[in-house]
Order: structure tokens, then C-alpha cells, then sequence
């Protein structure tokens, strides 16, 4: 199979000794147009003889003769009670992270987060749909070996030990609906003009998992995460390599801001795409709150 | 399938008959022949052997896959009549020799004649027919035919039952590597038969109309010419030529559709244009779908 094969192949061959193709002669494939027959004739028109199908008279479906259908039979239950109040997450496998890498649509050497992962089509997130980000699940935790800066929603414990295992960071980060939009499609939001806001805090239920150090949150002290590294690496049995002796070890430090969506990007900066330049504000007030 | 091989020409088949049946040496005059059979006297200029002494003026920018190797083909010139090429281009199997996939054809012909349809068809029914209301006579005891209103579809100067309403609108949309692959097959299926021609540039002498026809003649490229040069000027030239010509047409890069490649014959590239649309077609074949859609700025976006 060396030897290069004729483009096209034995139809363009075919082609050169047949009429030319012209408007009068395309039709289409055998087979795709299937005309539709529509009922015609019958004695009693294809309704059946007398009685409520004849007539057009039957009862709405579900409606089982005066028997108490199923639909109302079955007790109610909250099983689907609030299911838009729930944040989601969609999940995101160590496995499917080891091919994005491995086949060069994420790039290990930069920090990785839900822009690098969107743009690389390996998760589609929809915010208008109650998702929240993406969680790291440890399906494939035995093949991951990539040394990696990453940041994502939520995170499972084998994941966690999988990533420091290899030499890499993680941290679990909260974004509110509005900037978790403007994270994962950057372009769009850009070119409305408006300045970047400022990410917002998580609520009441979730600050107790994002100050926790076990989840890696962002909230949570730093010595107690170098704790909890040390802990985790002694129950999954593996020793925690030593980042800070690492070449990468600036990159694996990139941290963002508690308020900050885009690494290199502040709060209140109005990013001009046809112009490409940044505009910053200078009025005090607007700094202030800005910075808050 | 088979019909192919018994087609050979209009006046060649004619002598051909009339050589077999030694009594009559006329064509009969009640001899009807389609007008698409492939005429012999069409220069069928052999594609470049590889020892070719013309230098390759163009070569692939683009990767071309190990297991296909690139299109030949002469590059020839408008300037002179004589007909002698000027060089060899390579052109992307991806792009001038996918397979020949007349069924795409047909549907990128059909969505382009289709989805500007705008049917203005339009009927009035029973309640738009101006009267009506009342019912015309009482319901028993005339002796006709019961009725309840005077425009009702059974009477005459009544409302249309199932007539067509309003304007109408034919709009769909194919997929776009639907129609990419379309253009792409257009290209190649153009290329296979040989009725595209590649030109260096589009200088001609004159502004004569006469001249183009004069060339087409002489170089046999058959009865229409599809122009395309990327670009947003043309030579005055050709323009001027090409605008009392009716079976010559000069359209830019960004213009080329299957429909037209169709209805003319022969179709005439720049080496620009190759490279514009090869960087365009090419372009749909390994992206990522989109995000956004495409009219916003993507950084890869050709």
C-alpha cells in the first residue's frame, strides 16, 4: 500500500468515456425518493365500520373505558421535584482527557481549563440548561499519565489522586451561570462590548465544598491542600512527586483570582476584537468595585 | 452502463452508419441524435506524461495525503491562439479528484434552484370569497339541493377546497459539507471528463469579443465558458469581452456553484483561484464543529 493509488479511484476512469454531466442529466440515488402513497379509496375511506373510530368519536388518550388509567393509578413521587434548581455537571473521564491530550487538541504545556477543553470539543457544556461546569470522574484513572494544570468544577477522589499521581495540579472552581457563559464562548461575548465581570462567589451550599481542601477548592487554604496531597498519596499508595523541583513548576503554579474568568484577563477590561486592543478603566469607583 | 460505448459522436456515428449500409451514403434526414455525445474532434489532450519538459508552475501548499498523489495538469494561456501549454500544475486529489458522487449533484442543484423559491401562488377559500353569509334558500321543502352558503367549493365562483396559499417559501438549508463536497465533486467530475482548463492569468489582447470565440474554436473547449478569477478587479479586457458574449461567462471565486459548472461546458481556473479554493474545500475537511456560527471571527478560519 506504498505506492500512491489514483485519486478518485475506477469512477473517475468510468467517467472520462461518459457523456458529460450536464443539468439534464443529474437525478437522484435509486432508493432516496420514496413517494408517499396517501389512502385512497376503500369503502369506508380506511376508518373501519360504525361505531367512535368511524365516527371520529374517541375518547383522549390514556382514557381506559372508566378503569383508573396508569397515569393516575401510579402515587405521585418528588423524583424530578426541583430538577432545575440542581446544578449539573457534565463528566468529563480521565480517559477522554488522556486522547484530547494524546492527540494534540489540549495542549499539556498551558494551564488547562473549560475554554482550552471546549475549544477542543471534548465536552459540550450548555448553560441554559442548569450545568454548572464539568467534573473529572476516574474512568481511566489507570492510563492517565500526562503531568497537567487543570481546573474544573468538581472532581472525584480517584481523579484527584490519578492527577497528583502524574506529577500535575488540580483545583475545583465555582462559576456562576453568567460567567460560566462567557467562559466557555469567549468569542461571542467579546464582541457584545461589554466589560468583563467580576466571577461571583458560590452560594451557601456549595462554599463548604469549595473551602474544603480533600476537593482541592479554590477557597481553601494552601497548606491545608499540601496536607490533604500528602494524605490522599498515602491512601491511594503512590509517592507525591515534587512539583516545585519541576521545570513546569510556574505553569503548574498558574492560579486564577478569586474573581478573575480568563488567565490574563482582569475583571472590567473591554476586550475590542476588531481592533484587538484592551481598554481598562480608570475611574476609581469602577477600579474599586472591580477589585472588591 | 453499457450505453456509453455505443455513443461515439454526431458526425462520427453518422459516417460510421452510413459506411456499414454500402447502398446509402446520406444520413438519413430524419436522424436524431442527443446533443450530448461526446464530439471527437475535442482536443483530448492526453494528461502530462512525467517526463514532461515544461516546468511545474504550481505545486500543492497543502498536505496531500501518502495514499494519494496529486492531479496533473497542463497550465495554458489566453494571450495567444496558439494553443501551446506553458506549464504544469499539481492540483489536491481532495479537491479535484474525490469520487464522482452524482447524487450530491443532484441535490446541491436542487437547493440552489430551490431555496430562493418564493411561490406567490395563492387562492381565496370559502370564507375569503367576498359573500356567502347567508344561507341562499331554506333548508326543506324547495326541492334543491341543500346549502348553507353561496361560496362554498361546490359552487361555482366558490372558494378553492385545497388550493395554494399564500406565498410559499421552498427554503432549506443542506448541511454545509454537503455542499462543500458538492463544489468538490463539480471540480473533479469537471477535471475527469476534461472540460476544465487552467490559465495563468486572464490577460487577453483585445477587448473582442470575436478573439474569445476565436480562441474557444481553435482550442475546441466546446460551446460555453465558465471564467473564474479570485479577486475583486478583472482586466478590462475581459470584461468587455466577455459582456456582449452570452455563452461566456467571467464570474469571481467566491461565485463558483455547481449550478453553473453544469450549465456551462468548459470551466477556465487561475492559478489564484486554484489556490483559493483549494484552501477553502480543504478547510471543511478536518475542522471542528462549529461553536459559534462561522460568521463570528474564529482563528483558523481561511
Amino acid at each position: 500500500m506504498s505506492f500512491p493509488k489514483k485519486p478518485g479511484g475506477k469512477a473517475l476512469d468510468v467517467l472520462q468515456n461518459l457523456p458529460r454531466i450536464t443539468l439534464a442529466n443529474l437525478r437522484p440515488e435509486p432508493g432516496a425518493r420514496k413517494t408517499l402513497h396517501k389512502q385512497h379509496g376503500g369503502n369506508r375511506s380506511g376508518r373501519g365500520h360504525k361505531g367512535e373510530r368511524q365516527r371520529g368519536n374517541r375518547p383522549r388518550l390514556g382514557f381506559e373505558g372508566g378503569q383508573t388509567p396508569f397515569y393516575l393509578a401510579i402515587p405521585k413521587y418528588g423524583y424530578n421535584e426541583g430538577h432545575s434548581r440542581r446544578p449539573q455537571y457534565q463528566p468529563l473521564s480521565l480517559k477522554r482527557l488522556q486522547y484530547l491530550i494524546d492527540l494534540g487538541r489540549v495542549d499539556p504545556t498551558q494551564p488547562i481549563d473549560l475554554t482550552q477543553l471546549v475549544n477542543a470539543r471534548g465536552v459540550t457544556i450548555q448553560p441554559l440548561k442548569r450545568d454548572y461546569g464539568v467534573q473529572l470522574v476516574d474512568e481511566g484513572a489507570d492510563i492517565f499519565a500526562s503531568k497537567i494544570n487543570i481546573e474544573v468544577q468538581r472532581a472525584s477522589e480517584g481523579a484527584v489522586a490519578a492527577i497528583e499521581r502524574n506529577g500535575g495540579v488540580i483545583t475545583t472552581g465555582f462559576y456562576d451561570p453568567i460567567s460560566l457563559g462567557i467562559l466557555i464562548k469567549p468569542v461571542p461575548f467579546f464582541l457584545r462590548g461589554q466589560p468583563i465581570p467580576k466571577r461571583m462567589l458560590p452560594g451557601e451550599d456549595m462554599v463548604p465544598y469549595y473551602t474544603d481542601a480533600e476537593n482541592r477548592g479554590y477557597l481553601a487554604d494552601p497548606e491545608k491542600i499540601q496536607q490533604a496531597r500528602l494524605a490522599l498519596a498515602k491512601k491511594y499508595g503512590y509517592i507525591l512527586p515534587d512539583i516545585s523541583k519541576d521545570e513546569l513548576y510556574h505553569m503548574l503554579a498558574m492560579r486564577k483570582d478569586v474573581r478573575q474568568i480568563f488567565f490574563g484577563l482582569a475583571p472590567g477590561w473591554v476586550v475590542s476584537m476588531p481592533e484587538k486592543k484592551i481598554l481598562k478603566t480608570t475611574d476609581e469607583k469602577l477600579l474599586k468595585y472591580y477589585s472588591s | 452502463m453499457f450505453r456509453c460505448t455505443l455513443v461515439v459522436c454526431g458526425r462520427g456515428v453518422a459516417k460510421r452508419f452510413a459506411s456499414s449500409f454500402p447502398g446509402e451514403s446520406a444520413l438519413p434526414p430524419n436522424l436524431l441524435l442527443p446533443t450530448n455525445l461526446v464530439d471527437p474532434a475535442r482536443l483530448r489532450r492526453p494528461p502530462p506524461p512525467a517526463d514532461c519538459s515544461l516546468p511545474l508552475l504550481r505545486k500543492c501548499d497543502a498536505v496531500v495525503p501518502a495514499h494519494l498523489s496529486p492531479v496533473q495538469t497542463w497550465v495554458e494561456t489566453l494571450a495567444r491562439l496558439d494553443g501551446e501549454p506553458l506549464g504544469l500544475a499539481q492540483l489536491h486529489p481532495d479537491v479535484f479528484a474525490v469520487h464522482p458522487r452524482l447524487d450530491i449533484l443532484h441535490e446541491v442543484e436542487t437547493w440552489q434552484r430551490n431555496y430562493k423559491r418564493i411561490s406567490h401562488a395563492s387562492t381565496k377559500i370559502r370564507s375569503e370569497v367576498r359573500g356567502g353569509g347567508r344561507k341562499p334558500w331554506k333548508q326543506k321543502g324547495s326541492g334543491r339541493a341543500r346549502h348553507g352558503s353561496i361560496r362554498s367549493p361546490l359552487w361555482k365562483g366558490g372558494g378553492v377546497a385545497n388550493g395554494p396559499r399564500g406565498p410559499t417559501s421552498y427554503f432549506y438549508m443542506l448541511p454545509m459539507k454537503v455542499r462543500v463536497q458538492g463544489l468538490k465533486v463539480a471540480l473533479s467530475s469537471k477535471m475527469a471528463q476534461q472540460y476544465l482548463h487552467i490559465v495563468d492569468s486572464l490577460n487577453i489582447p483585445s477587448p473582442d469579443p470575436q478573439y474569445l470565440l476565436d480562441l474557444i474554436r481553435h482550442k475546441h473547449w466546446g460551446e460555453s465558458l465558465l471564467i473564474v478569477d479570485v479577486g475583486e478587479e478583472f482586466p478590462e479586457n475581459i470584461l468587455q469581452a466577455t459582456a456582449s458574449l452570452k455563452t461566456v461567462n467571467i464570474i469571481p471565486a467566491i461565485g463558483l456553484n455547481v449550478h453553473s459548472m453544469l450549465k456551462h461546458e468548459a470551466v477556465v481556473l487561475t492559478l489564484e483561484t486554484i489556490k483559493f479554493l483549494e484552501d477553502k474545500l480543504l478547510w471543511h475537511d478536518q475542522r471542528y464543529t462549529p461553536l459559534y456560527p462561522f460568521k463570528l471571527p474564529y482563528s483558523d478560519f481561511p
